[in-house]
Parts: C-alpha cells; structure tokens; sequence
C-alpha cells in the first residue's frame, strides 16, 4: 500500500513548495502552460517552425585549372548559404543543406559524379563552376528538374531557349564588347578598335567565348575589328611571336578571358616588345590575381577588367557592407576581391530564387521545377543581391537576362586597383 | 616577309631545345630502367616549385637559392626511388611504369598540399629584355636555355658513352637481373638516373618559367615534350637536340602560318601528327636502339 501511495504521489504534479496539487488546479496549469508555449510558438514563428531541409549541391574545382580560386570564390558562397539559412532560412523553417563535389573543371568528371550527387543531396539547386558543368549537365537537367545557377557569364552553346542553366551575367561575349565599345568612346574617333584576342582550345569555353567576339565584330565593323584570334596553351611557354603579330596588326587590346597564366605570358610578351597595349580581362582572371601572379598589381597599370557585377573596389558599398558582415559574423576568411564577390553573388541570387519559391509555394515539397519557375515569375532586385548583381529580371529565352544589363569595368591607375566606369550598357550580340 | 619566317623558325628551334631538355628527364630514367615516366611533368612542377620556395618564399638570393632546389631536387630523386622504385627491382616493366602513374597523381596532390593551387610568381632568371638582331628578336630565356640544353646533351652523351657508371646505367636498363649476376648494383643505378631526371627537370622549370607564373598546371610541358623524346627514340641524349629543333621549328612555323589560317592551335597538333607518321616508319624513332635477337 506505500509502494502504491508513493507511485501515486509522484504521477501527481507538485507545487513549487512541493506539495501535491489537486487535478483541477493541475489541469488549469497544464492549460496555463500549453497557452504559453503557443504564445511562444506564435511570437517567434522561426523558433518554433519544424525546419524542413533542401540540398544545395556546388560543383567545384579545388585541383584543376581553378583550383587557385576556390579558396576564395568556393568559400563565399558557402558562407552565404549559412547566413541565409541563419538569418532569413530560420525565419521560413527551410534549411539548405550544402557540400562541395570537386569537377576539376573537367566534365567528364561533372557527368560522373552527377549520378552520386543527385542520389546523395536530392538538390533543388546546383551551383555550378564553368562551362565543363554546363557542358555536361546541359542535357541532363531538364529531365532531372534541378536548375544549375552559375556566377559566370554565359556561353554561346548554352544560349538556348527554355535552358535549366542560369546565368546571373550575359555571355563573356556581351561582357567583352561592352568593355571594347567602352574603349572606343574613351579613344574617340569612328575608327572601329583594334582587338587582338588570346584564348586556348583547352576548354570549349574559352574557344566559344573567341567565337562570340568575333561575331560581334563581324556584325559591327564599326565597332571592333578583330586582328587575331590567337589559341596557346593554359600554360604558354613563349608567346612574343604571337603578340608581335598583333602589335604590328596595330592591335588597341587584347582580349584575354582564359586564365591567369596566360594574362601574365601576355603581359611578358608585350614587356619584352616595349609595347603598350591595354590587356582586357573578365572576372576569373581579373586584375589582381593576374597582379599577384605576375608578382605586383603595378604590372597591370592600364589594364582593364569587365564584367557584368560589382567590383570589389575599396569604396564603402552596400556589397562591401555585407562583405564585412559575412566576416565578421560568419568567418569568412576570404579577402574583399572580385572572386570573392563572385561566390557572394553566385550564393545570394541562388539564395533569393529559392526564398521567393518558398514565400510563393511554401516551405514544403519545394522542387528544382518549382525554383527555377519562380526565377522566371519574379525579379531578384540589385538590392536583394547587396549590389553584387544588376536586378536579374530573367526570361525563358535565353540562360541569362537580356535587358538592362549592365557592366562594370575596373583598372589599375598608379598601382591602384580602381573603378573606371560603372553601369556600362551591354550592346546586343547576335547568337553564334 | 622572309625575316619573319626566320625569326619564327629561330624561336620555334629554340622551343623545340627547351623541349629536349624536358625531354632528357623521359630519356635519362629509361635509359637506366626501361620505364617511361609520366610524372616528368609534375617533376618539373615540382623543381620549379623548390625554386619558387627558396627564391620567393624564404627569400634566399637567387644565387644560393637555385642551386639548394636542384640539391633539394636531387634528395626528391633519390626519395622518389628509394620508397618506390628500390622494392621494383627485377619486376615487369609494366609495374613500374604503373608506378609513374601513380607518382603522377600523388606528387600533383602533394604539389597541392605543400604550395596550395595559387598561381606563383616565377623569379626572373634570366633576363625580360629579348635579344635583338637587325628585325630578329630573340627570348631570352630561350637562348639561354638553348645553350644549356645543348651542353646538358653534350655532358650527358659522355657520362652514357665514356663513363663507368654511365654505362653501368645502360647494362641495368638492359636486363636487372643480367646487370645483379655481373655485380652492377641495380638499385644505385636507378636511383642516380632518377636525382639526375629530378635535377634536369628543375633546369627545365628554371627556363620555361623564368619570369612567368607557375602553378600545377605548368606540368603541361611534360607532354608537350613527349613527341621529342618519342621522335629521337627514347635511349638516345644527341637525338633530343635534332628531334627538338625539327619539333620546334615545325610548331613555330605552324602557330605563325597555320593558325590564323585554320583558326586553331595546329601548331600544338603538327608536332604530334608528325612523330605519329615517323613512327609508323621507325617504331624506335629516329635515333633509337634497334634490338637485335638471336634465338
């Protein structure tokens, strides 16, 4: 009979003090308590919200040609990812669960580690690297329904309507003529400029960004007139024949939108001729990797860099703001540069799709179709991209938006890495 | 214009040694094994990073500096053989040319770990300023390396042909196990054709990076120095020179010609097409030993 009593006393709830409450006074607790955790629940939905968890694949290359960014590029968008799911992931009960596949910028090495990647993530998303990625998973995402978001500009051969790969930028081809037209404004005079263009047959990319050029001049004698197209390798070993060429072509710049290595064999070149020709670069190659890899950022005087996002410049900018933000509250330990910001970019428009998706379909049974439907329905504004980006407004005729882009160009002036021209008009480049 | 035609023959020849002495790296390790080595690339990687870490990095004059990485470079040689070729005596050739495929993948993962994927500034070794002849302009680095290539070749047909243990290397890349019952110690002879293989390809990095950027990918040049060594035939340190110049010059006047015609890189194809073609005629290449066997 104790034994009993005792198991009785302690089925009974107790007061502060201990004693035993009576079971009406108990069940109005109870009722008191289930209120307040509902008031809880209802003041900050965020806390309370079963969080449902989506997978974000990045494609990468951490021991290719690009593996020297990804340090930087690579560890940026993940960093966004975190803050989103922090600070506006919470708030909707969704989770992006992400993780890194390394491609080696190689596709076959993209197609086969696709298959694992979808079994093993199930992503709504995909970020991707370069045109080994778009090459290889071109084919496959529509059947797959998972959209691929790249920080890239656009590539000719992926220029298609109804694609399943997104590019925030135009191609490199609209990236480079607006740089050339902007060139020929700042020489003055109706003389289309003269172009020397270097490039590699190493990846398709690099070939089809050559081609775009070309036809842009083809189609605008007016504007630019390409002197050579020259193809090396990643790593040329001499190339001051080649550059001779285009010197005594009366080349105005030479555009160069592969890698590092080639800008910095470029630039031997055009030293050991004593010429001086601008070298125009994209954001991969831009100006201060290409600086450090030549051994000073002083080498680059007079070269350009463009393209179609925010320069990473020291001015006080709402990108710099997030920059700083992402550092200090979320260790991002990359430095304030262009690849930087390009992961930046790549993450927060990815981000800002599938939060719009999610507002417009709910956090539940979010699919890749879903996602890539609500990017084509609703803008993401500069603003919700921290000035990274334009507002993307994007269309199901092309990977890419085709109005209101906008390029923004940066040089080095006295050692200095600085802006030269902002929101710089896009001019139309017909598909090649 | 003839004076270019020259000019592009001229750098194409001097390409086509730096090429040789790449080359030499594949020759010398066959010579005294029978293995072709695929990481002759990433050898060359590897040199150039040693002299990018003593130069750059640790800020050692240049002077004192080069010759610690070849040092260095001869103790990865000896390295390389002793923990993986010094247990292969005896064995297939195949098991040991797999190896190289292995080497290949771990001294680039190494490369990775040790120096990171960051492109590197190369220092300037030789001089940035071309030499220039009437309407001929000459790189630098080229010339120079030309001339070291060229006395490379001459130094080691010596050691090969007049030398002891030169001749010792090529009884062993003969037969491992004739080489043991005539007392030659197999082991050391591998181990030498390998710091000397690690040694020549840190004098290849020195002239092909001098000034430029260096990175992983630099090991490029292994292959493009593999028609050279396949078109001289791989026991052969004099051939290197003439298979050079006749690879370098055909790539010169190719990239200066043919490319803006084709609009493409053949100059980087012709060379292989053609070793291809003089292959089909002389499968040992053109200066390779032909084996003769009696049965």
């Amino acid at each position: 009979m104790s034994n009993l009593r005792k198991l009785g006393d302690h089925t009974h709830p107790r007061t502060a003090e201990g004693r035993i409450m009576s079971k009406p006074r108990a069940t109005g607790f109870a009722a008191l308590a289930c209120a307040a955790a509902l008031a809880c629940a209802l003041a900050a939905p965020g806390a309370a919200l079963a969080q449902t968890s989506y997978g974000v694949a990045m494609l990468s290359d951490y021991s290719g040609p690009y593996a020297d960014i990804m340090p930087m590029l690579g560890r940026s968008r993940e960093v966004v990812l975190d803050w989103w799911n922090a600070e506006v992931g919470a708030k909707l009960g969704v989770k992006l669960n992400h993780k890194n596949f390394d491609t080696r910028y190689d596709a076959a090495q993209t197609a086969s580690l696709w298959p694992g990647i979808k079994s093993e993530m199930k992503p709504i998303a995909v970020l991707g690297l370069g045109g080994p990625d778009v090459a290889a998973l071109g084919q496959r995402l529509p059947d797959d329904g998972i959209p691929l978001f790249m920080s890239t500009a656009g590539y000719g051969y992926a220029w298609k309507p109804d694609s399943w790969i997104i590019n925030p930028r135009p191609t490199y081809a609209h990236e480079a003529a607006a740089a050339f037209k902007w060139l020929k404004a700042k020489r003055g005079g109706s003389q289309p400029l003269k172009v020397g263009i270097i490039s590699s047959e190493a990846s398709p990319a690099y070939v089809d960004i050559a081609r775009g050029i070309e036809r842009y001049a083809k189609d605008n004698p007016n504007e630019i007139q390409v002197v050579e197209t020259i193809f090396t390798e990643v790593q040329p070993t001499d190339i001051s024949t080649q550059v001779r060429r285009l010197v005594r072509g009366g080349v105005e710049a030479i555009s160069i939108q592969t890698n590092t290595a080639a800008v910095v064999a470029t630039k031997r070149a055009l030293q050991a001729l004593g010429a001086k020709v601008p070298v125009v670069t994209s954001s991969h190659n831009g100006l201060p990797a290409s600086g450090k890899a030549i051994g000073g950022l002083n080498q680059m005087e007079g070269d350009y860099e463009a393209y179609g996002m925010g320069i990473a410049s020291d001015e006080d900018t709402p990108a710099h703001r997030f920059y700083e933000k992402l550092k200090a509250d979320y260790k991002l330990a990359a430095p304030w540069n262009v690849l930087t910001l390009m992961g930046m970019s790549q993450g927060l428009y990815t981000v800002r799709v599938i939060e719009h998706a999610i507002k417009k379909h709910g956090a539940q049974n979010l699919t890749g179709a879903k996602v890539r439907e609500t990017l084509y329905a609703e803008p993401v504004t500069t603003a919700e991209t921290f000035g990274t980006l334009p507002t993307l407004k994007f269309t199901k005729e092309a990977p890419f938006p085709v109005e209101g882009l906008k390029v923004n160009i940066a040089t080095i002036t006295g050692g200095k890495y600085l802006t030269a021209a902002t929101n710089v008009d896009t001019p139309a480049v017909k598909k090649w | 214009m003839i004076i270019d035609f020259v000019n592009y023959a001229i750098n194409g020849a001097l390409l086509g040694l730096l090429y040789a002495l790449i080359a030499m790296g594949f020759v010398v390790i066959y010579r005294a094994s029978k293995v072709f080595n695929f990481a002759q690339g990433e050898l060359v990687v590897l040199g150039g990073f040693l002299q990018w870490w003593m130069v750059v990095s640790m800020g050692l004059p240049m002077i004192v500096g080069i010759p610690l990485a070849f040092v260095l470079a001869g103790v990865v040689g000896l390295l390389i053989e002793r923990i993986f070729f010094a247990r292969l005596v005896g064995e297939s050739v195949f098991a040991m040319v797999m190896v190289t495929i292995g080497l290949l993948v771990l001294l680039r993962g190494v490369v990775l770990v040790a120096f990171g994927p960051q492109v590197r500034p190369f220092p300037i070794v030789f001089p940035l300023q071309p030499l220039v002849i009437g309407e001929l302009m000459i790189p630098t680095n080229l010339l120079w390396g030309g001339v070291l290539t060229v006395l490379a070749a001459i130094g080691l047909s010596w050691f090969f042909n007049r030398t002891r243990t030169g001749l010792t290397m090529t009884a062993v890349a003969e037969d491992h196990q004739v080489a043991l019952s005539m007392g030659i110690s197999v082991k050391r002879s591998i181990a030498f054709a390998w710091v000397l293989g690690c040694v020549l390809s840190t004098l290849g990095a020195v002239v092909f990076l001098s000034g430029k950027s260096l990175n992983f990918l630099a090991s490029e040049i292994g292959f493009a120095a593999l028609p050279v060594a396949l078109l001289a035939g791989l026991e052969s340190i004099g051939g290197l020179l003439l298979a050079g110049v006749i690879v370098g010059v055909i790539q010169g006047l190719a990239t200066a010609y043919l490319d803006p015609l084709v609009g493409g890189a053949v100059g980087s194809v012709l060379p292989f097409a053609i070793m291809l073609l003089i292959l089909l005629a002389r499968p040992t290449g053109l200066f390779g030993w032909r084996t003769i066997e009696r049965v």
